[in-house]
């Protein structure tokens, strides 16, 4: 380890210092200073994101034991730090001054640990990175607000999580005694999980541990079955920090089943292909559906919230395999889709932010009503986000799940789960089709219900901020989403060639970068022998 | 600039002048920027009128586009979507219907500040502008892709002119709409998937077989997968891929791909159109739009439907049109009984009109389903007749609301004597709903039945159909004729006494549409016919011989 290789880890590092500063100014009583702590954070996120572009794509390497940088860091790097800057801006004002300082550094400290999670090479690192995502935000829910139903989400989500964790580590040491190490992937020629899944059949015990990572995570992206908190946690939370839950646990949850699925060569067993299957299709339909029920809005965008990792589920069920085009590859689709999902999302937890009535934060159906005539501009941005959210040109909702559904329709006849992944797709089209009606009742309370009391705005200028930054980037990506794509589907390409594709190449004396070649593409030859039985 | 782009994007760029407009000009800018649209698209009968005959006029063979435009949109890593507009006889009559009735409604806006309503008007131009965009996109697009957005982008404006300015229950009705259409689309963008991974399939299979090396013709572009495409003539006329959608052997899900298809598009434009039992949306939608969006609904939102089974459903899956000709016959039928029925039964006037357009476009449906050449041509021509009929029959509700601020049928009586100039134009509009010979309406329906009954050899249900279709025009007029008797003739009535008579404002938007019902009705070659029948021709033929009957 030189400073070479620690200076590739300057996003960390910086999240680390700026967070343990706005610790250290906030500890100091005057109140002024206290009001230093936003803008520390966001500088700090802003800094730490210049640092990732200007450190560009890393060269897929270990750069100290447990972590590897590759195009994936990069992406994952990119996306949180970006939408972590506008949760920064939207949470600005959010806890009393006196409090603020911790309030900011966890939320840095919980970006800092979706970095890690992008990077880590390791089973254990892989787990410390998501409790670092997940603990800051047991303690956030708690301040975000003096609310007795906060410190009461706080307490469920604690124990619900804390349960999963153990879940999560639980599996993770089936997977060590199956494969024998808990590296992830090595450059040469030692142990890691990814060469022993490239040499044989999954024993039954990596079974099990898959289905258990599988269902510790579940509860980070909130899946059916372990989606039940969701409601109660996302009504309790105050509303800026609710869009941190929504998209900071997701995102850290899908890229670590990313790094274990991609460690275990996307080789998913059945049995862990049609537990992913099921999930993907409860979880649609019971998010869409229980979401359709709800008048709080907060309540109602939990579930959708889970709906939306159904759709992301169907597009981890892909995989890499299908090929590297924007609308084969379900992997580039899925980290599109995160990204976009964090704006939209946010988006619209930024807006119910914005606004009071009658001196209480909005929360129901009836308290959104009549913004549109008291804010005309926020009230386009609610139904941007809104309309994105549903899936509709001309916003990127709609281009990324296009391309979830397409890399899902994409299979060739040859492949074995090729008829199931299209009726996944067509499950999930249906149930686009069902999450508009209550995204439109978002809309209409927005823009066509009466009211004898508007809402007040309350917000600040950055909560103002945050909200453009959401919605118009969704209308941008729509028109130009080459840029994103092709930055996610780098991502995507698997972090190690597989063992046997790389002799492969060894064997006909090209060394160089094996890491940048696709895996092997047999199975999406349509004419080619079915290479998957 | 191409023309074609520069009539779809002008009212955007309309809608963006409005955005900066001082309030009591807004409406100067929107009518100017329509009626400009209007006029540029009327340019493009100068393409037409060159040639003469039938044929001469779109080329030898189906697919023989104008004023096409062509660029790479969203062009990645082994797909294409592409931003493709032409016309040609069946995007031709709709496109200046679209400007026209657009132009009217918008000057059927013109009394926006009397509307009892609360919000200003820079938000209801700016929307209609843009609906416009959408509809003219609809009918230009020729890249499936490019098409489904604009077909989704002209959903928000409606939605929002529906559920903002609309009546009393516009939020139940603005979200029906939405929801209805909406579950189409999603059906439809199934099928705009599947086809295009299918057709890229279809491409790979033929250059197998033909020994050419997918990898070295640089189709294949080395690894991976390759692309398929989304272009509708390419998809209905390479027969590499009509082979391989139409083959029995395809399969989707088990099913056999071309008829599965064939439903999934069928039921995402049939809810436009809309068919019975899936019309529920429409009364409550014009019942709560204010005038000139009900005229707009009426006369060019239904014709999507129409248009999307002439260009997607029928020329590129006709072995699934062929399978399936009973039941989408069927539907036509009793959506023509149905809605007359339905109609003869309303007491409130917008109702009653709403119903008749689901009975009229029950013909639309008919005529394409027993895939004949006068069934086709009748249909294309119901379409344009209903887009001019009933926007003015919309139109004239809307006079009659305005003065009398209700729209129950029984409590209105004697208003020609009232309103005579009024009274007249009601007479023509609802006469050419009606169908009387020498109004546009008669016309199509007449066309409809001849070519249902020319089905006879193919299809053996056809004859029974064409009878039950031909007795509903009793019902038809039953309604219209009772219609008339109860609003407009009659003894005076009192509260009636001092409504003053259609101005000129009112008058300059009814009589271009009067003169338009009898101008195609009287001369329907000169008008539509000879515009459209080229392409249908064509079409028709390649149908046919894509279903194995022609």
């Amino acid at each position: 380890m030189n400073f070479e290789q620690l200076s590739m880890l300057a996003p960390e590092f910086t999240m680390l210092v700026g967070g343990c500063l706005a610790l250290l100014v906030g500890a100091t009583s005057a109140s002024q200073r206290a009001q230093l702590v936003s803008p520390l954070a966001f500088i700090t996120i802003v800094a730490a994101l210049l640092m990732t572009l200007s450190l560009g794509t890393p060269e897929s390497a270990q750069v100290i034991p447990g972590l590897w940088l590759s195009s994936l860091t990069f992406y994952v790097r990119c996306v949180a730090l970006v939408v972590g800057a506008i949760i920064v801006l939207v949470n600005w004002h959010q806890p009393t001054a006196s409090e603020r300082g911790e309030y900011m550094a966890l939320i840095l400290f919980s970006l800092l640990g979706v970095l890690l999670t992008a990077s880590s090479n390791d089973l254990i690192v892989l787990f410390f990175s998501i409790e670092l995502v997940s603990i800051p935000t047991y303690v956030l829910i708690g301040l975000s607000r003096e609310d007795s139903r906060a410190s009461e989400s706080a307490v469920k989500y604690f124990f619900l999580g804390a349960l999963s964790a153990a879940i999560l580590a639980y599996g993770m040491s089936f997977l060590y005694g199956a494969a024998g190490t808990t590296l992830l992937q090595t450059s040469g020629d030692g142990a890691s999980i990814a060469a022993w899944a490239s040499h044989g059949v999954m024993s039954g015990t990596a079974i099990v541990g898959l289905l258990l990572i599988l269902a510790g995570l579940a509860f980070k992206v909130a899946a059916v079955p372990l989606h039940v908190y969701v409601g109660d946690v996302y009504e309790g939370a105050a509303s800026p920090i609710t869009g941190l839950l929504g998209f900071v646990p997701k995102l850290a949850g899908f890229v670590a089943l990313i790094q274990i699925f991609s460690a275990c060569q996307w080789d998913v067993p059945d049995a862990a292909y049609w537990a992913i299957w099921a999930m993907a299709a409860a979880t649609m339909t019971v998010g869409n559906v229980v979401a359709l029920l709800q008048t709080n809005v907060k309540r109602m965008l939990a579930y959708s919230s889970v709906a939306h990792t159904g759709y992301m589920l169907v597009a981890l069920l892909v995989g890499p395999m299908a090929g590297h085009g924007p609308m084969h590859n379900g992997v580039a689709a899925l980290l599109f889709y995160i990204a976009v999902y964090g704006a939209m999302n946010l988006g619209l937890f930024a807006v119910l932010s914005a606004f009071a009535r009658r001196g209480k934060p909005i929360e129901t159906l009836d308290d959104l009503a009549g913004l549109a005539t008291v804010s005309p501009l926020i009230g386009l941005a609610t139904a941007v986000c809104s309309f994105s959210l549903m899936g509709l040109p001309p916003t990127a909702g709609f281009v990324g799940k296009l391309y979830v559904f397409s890399s899902a329709f994409s299979l060739g006849a040859e492949h074995a789960f090729q008829k199931p992944l299209i009726i996944l797709a067509v499950i999930g089209v249906v149930n686009s089709a069902i999450g508009a009606a209550y995204y439109l009742r978002i809309v209409a309370s927005v823009y066509i219900r009466e009211s004898d009391e508007s809402p007040t705005p309350v917000a600040g200028h950055p909560v103002r901020w945050g909200i453009a930054l959401c919605s118009i980037p969704l209308l941008v990506l729509f028109v130009w989403p080459v840029g994103l794509l092709d930055t996610a589907r780098q991502a995507s390409v698997p972090t190690n060639a597989p063992v046997h594709s790389v002799k492969v190449v060894e064997a006909s004396g090209i060394t160089s970068a094996p890491n940048t070649t696709p895996p092997v593409l047999l199975n999406e030859m349509p004419f080619a022998a079915a290479s998957r039985d | 600039m191409d023309l074609l782009t520069l009539i779809v994007f002008l009212p955007t760029l309309g809608a963006v002048a409005c955005l900066v407009t001082p309030r009591q000009h807004i409406r100067m800018v929107a009518l100017a920027v329509s009626f400009v649209t209007f006029v540029l698209s009327l340019t493009l009968f100068g393409t037409f009128w060159a040639g003469s005959g039938d044929v001469a006029i779109f080329g030898e063979h189906y697919g023989t586009l104008h004023e096409t435009v062509r660029a790479d949109w969203i062009v990645g890593d082994r797909f294409a979507i592409e931003y493709f507009l032409g016309v040609d006889g069946l995007s031709f009559p709709l496109i200046i219907l679209t400007t026209l009735v657009s132009f009217l409604a918008c000057l059927a806006s013109w009394n926006f500040d009397s509307w009892k309503v609360n919000r200003g008007p820079r938000a209801y131009f700016i929307l209609f502008l843009l609906l416009e965009t959408g509809m003219l996109g609809v009918f230009v697009a020729l890249d499936f892709f490019l098409f489904y957005i604009f077909w989704e982008l002209m959903l928000l404006p409606m939605y929002f002119l529906i559920g903002v300015w609309g009546g009393p229950r516009r939020e139940y009705a603005a979200i029906k709409f939405f929801l209805f259409t909406l579950g189409g689309s999603v059906l439809m963008l199934v099928a705009l998937v599947a086809m295009y991974f299918f057709s890229d399939h279809a491409i790979t299979q033929a250059m197998v077989e033909q020994g050419v090396d997918v990898i070295e013709s640089g189709y294949r572009d080395g690894v991976g997968v390759t692309h398929g495409t989304f272009d509708m003539i390419e998809l209905a006329t390479n027969t590499a891929i009509q082979g391989y959608f139409g083959a029995k052997s395809t399969l989707f899900l088990g099913l056999r791909f071309a008829p599965l298809m064939f439903a999934f598009l069928f039921i995402g434009f049939a809810i436009k159109l809309p068919i019975v039992p899936l019309h529920t949306w429409l009364p409550d939608a014009h019942v709560e739009s204010p005038t000139p969006i009900s005229m707009i609904l009426a006369g060019v939102l239904l014709k999507m439907g129409g248009y999307g089974f002439l260009r997607i459903c029928y020329p590129i899956f006709p072995s699934g049109g062929y399978t399936l000709a009973f039941y989408v016959a069927m539907i036509g039928v009793v959506s023509i009984v149905y809605g007359a029925l339905c109609a003869m039964a309303q007491t409130d006037f917008k109702r009653l009109v709403a119903y008749s357009s689901v009975s009229h476009m029950g013909f639309v449906l008919l005529g394409i389903a027993v895939m004949t050449k006068s069934g086709m041509q009748g249909a294309m021509f119901q379409m344009i007749a209903h887009g001019i009929s009933s926007p003015m029959c919309f139109f004239l509700v809307g006079v009659i609301y305005e003065r009398a601020h209700h729209r129950e049928i029984n409590r209105f009586g004697g208003l020609w004597l009232t309103m005579p100039k009024y009274g007249t134009m009601a007479t023509i509009g609802f006469f050419a709903a009606l169908g009387l010979p020498g109004l546009c309406g008669f016309i199509g329906e007449v066309w409809v039945l001849l070519g249902t009954f020319a089905a006879r050899d193919m299809f053996p249900w056809a004859i029974p159909m064409a009878i039950v279709a031909a007795s509903s025009v009793i019902l038809t007029a039953g309604y219209i004729l009772w219609l008339i008797q109860r609003v407009y003739l009659g003894r005076e009535r009192e509260e009636y006494k001092g409504f003053l008579d259609a101005s000129p404002r009112e008058m300059f938007v009814l009589v271009p549409l009067a003169v338009l019902c009898i101008a195609l009705g009287v001369l329907p070659m000169q008008t539509v016919f000879n515009f459209t029948n080229g392409t249908l021709d064509l079409m028709l033929a390649q149908v046919l011989s894509g279903a194995g009957v022609g």
